[in-house]
């Protein structure tokens, strides 16, 4: 019973719109969302706080770094014949370049006339945190 | 809120049944429709106040709350409501113990700012967009930018791991920095591209894997929606030979209702 977009593309797009369906993406969405009603007026049942343990990984320690370096050494760059350089040529053409990201070249042909102000940049945003922009 | 001394007493009794609360409407006639049922295949129903109203179900306590079907019931009735009127969710678990508690307790004392919270979100959805790295492009990147995690990755990658442990953590944390970096940089250059279409946004945290790039909720105008989501389209197809994009919704506007303690 979620609520489809009347315009959901039927697939194929490169943006995925997988329906939310498993418990763990109900979670992923409702978990500590919505308002909170007093402790003390609600009646307290067995078994709810055992959602809310946050089970978010911390970038910080050095099984994290060894993740990161697994994955690095995983990489197959050379074994397929091609070596880096052509790889990353690869990219270039797809629009990436050595020194800013394939993104930002990406996003700026993606969008026409956005290129005015690149000097602007969001600051780190905090999650707790809500943000309004201007009449969109 | 606080008129919790009133109630708090009686309230910690262990009661047989109770009041499930998913969210709160403006208030309508024939707005829940019919058959409409919540946790434990219970009728969903309105508790009115005024010009607003709880959506609420019974609830016994004779089975703990929280299992999966339970959660995706509250999430059911939330994302069906968000799509015939305007909807603000209240967290997961919420259960009063009776009628009159809810329009006491609740609806009557956050009348106005559950007013101004639907007016506010009157005609828009939540929509999640998450973007992950194609995570071997990125790596890719990273190797090629910086001669150091080269050199680092040639050595340790046909060493047993026994041998390379120091080396293999100064890479990982070279890299983990490198891909920091990029992060912010991408996420910058996403946000400055899709928040300007949206009435409000709100980062959602996420996890700290390889891939993550951002996490965020969108609350945009019903009116724009088709036209976001084709913009949507557009940006991922720029992007995607490092970045995925990857939509949820339009789900009811869980993040944008100011989450924990309103009071």
């Amino acid at each position: 019973m979620t609520v489809q977009s009347q315009h959901r593309r039927s697939g194929g797009g490169y943006l995925e719109r997988p329906a939310p369906s498993g418990l763990a993406d109900v979670i992923e969405i409702i978990l500590d969302k919505g308002i909170v009603i007093d402790a003390y007026i609600r009646v307290s049942l067995v078994g709810i706080e055992l959602l809310t343990i946050d089970a978010r990984i911390v970038i910080a320690s050095v099984d994290t770094y060894l993740r990161f370096a697994e994955a690095t050494n995983r990489l197959d760059l050379y074994e397929k014949g091609k070596d880096l350089g052509e790889f990353i040529g690869d990219m270039q053409e797809g629009g990436a370049s050595k020194k800013t990201s394939g993104a930002v070249k990406g996003v700026k042909r993606a969008i026409s006339g956005g290129g005015d102000d690149e000097e602007r940049r969001p600051a780190r945003k905090s999650s707790s945190r809500r943000r309004s922009t201007e009449d969109a | 809120m606080t008129t919790a001394t009133s109630t708090e007493q009686e309230h910690d009794l262990d009661l047989e049944r109770g009041c499930y609360v998913y969210g709160v409407v403006p208030f309508g006639d024939e707005l829940v429709p019919p058959g409409m049922t919540g946790l434990g295949e219970a009728p969903v129903r309105l508790v009115r106040y005024d010009d607003i109203a709880a959506v609420v179900s019974d609830v016994t306590s004779d089975r703990p709350l929280g299992r999966a079907a339970d959660l995706v019931a509250h999430s059911e009735v939330l994302d069906a409501l968000a799509g015939l009127t305007t909807v603000v969710p209240v967290h997961f678990g919420s259960v009063l113990a009776d009628e009159d508690s809810v329009v006491q307790d609740v609806l009557a004392p956050g009348r106005e700012e559950f007013a101004d919270l639907l007016a506010e979100l009157e005609g828009r959805v939540q929509l999640n967009l998450r973007a992950t790295y194609v995570e071997d492009a990125v790596l890719a990147e990273v190797v090629a930018a910086d001669p150091q995690v080269a050199a680092l990755r040639e050595r340790t990658r046909d060493l047993p791991e026994d041998e390379s442990y120091g080396e293999r953590v100064r890479l990982g944390e070279l890299v983990a920095r490198a891909l920091e970096h990029k992060r912010e940089e991408d996420t910058a250059v996403l946000m400055d591209a899709v928040t300007p279409r949206v009435a409000a946004w709100v980062e959602r945290g996420g996890g700290g894997g390889i891939d993550h790039v951002v996490d965020v909720a969108l609350l945009v105008d019903t009116a724009n929606l088709a036209s976001f989501e084709e913009f949507l389209e557009g940006l991922a197809e720029a992007v995607h030979e490092r970045i995925r994009l990857r939509l949820v919704g339009p789900v009811a506007p869980y993040d944008f209702v100011g989450g924990a303690g309103w009071a």
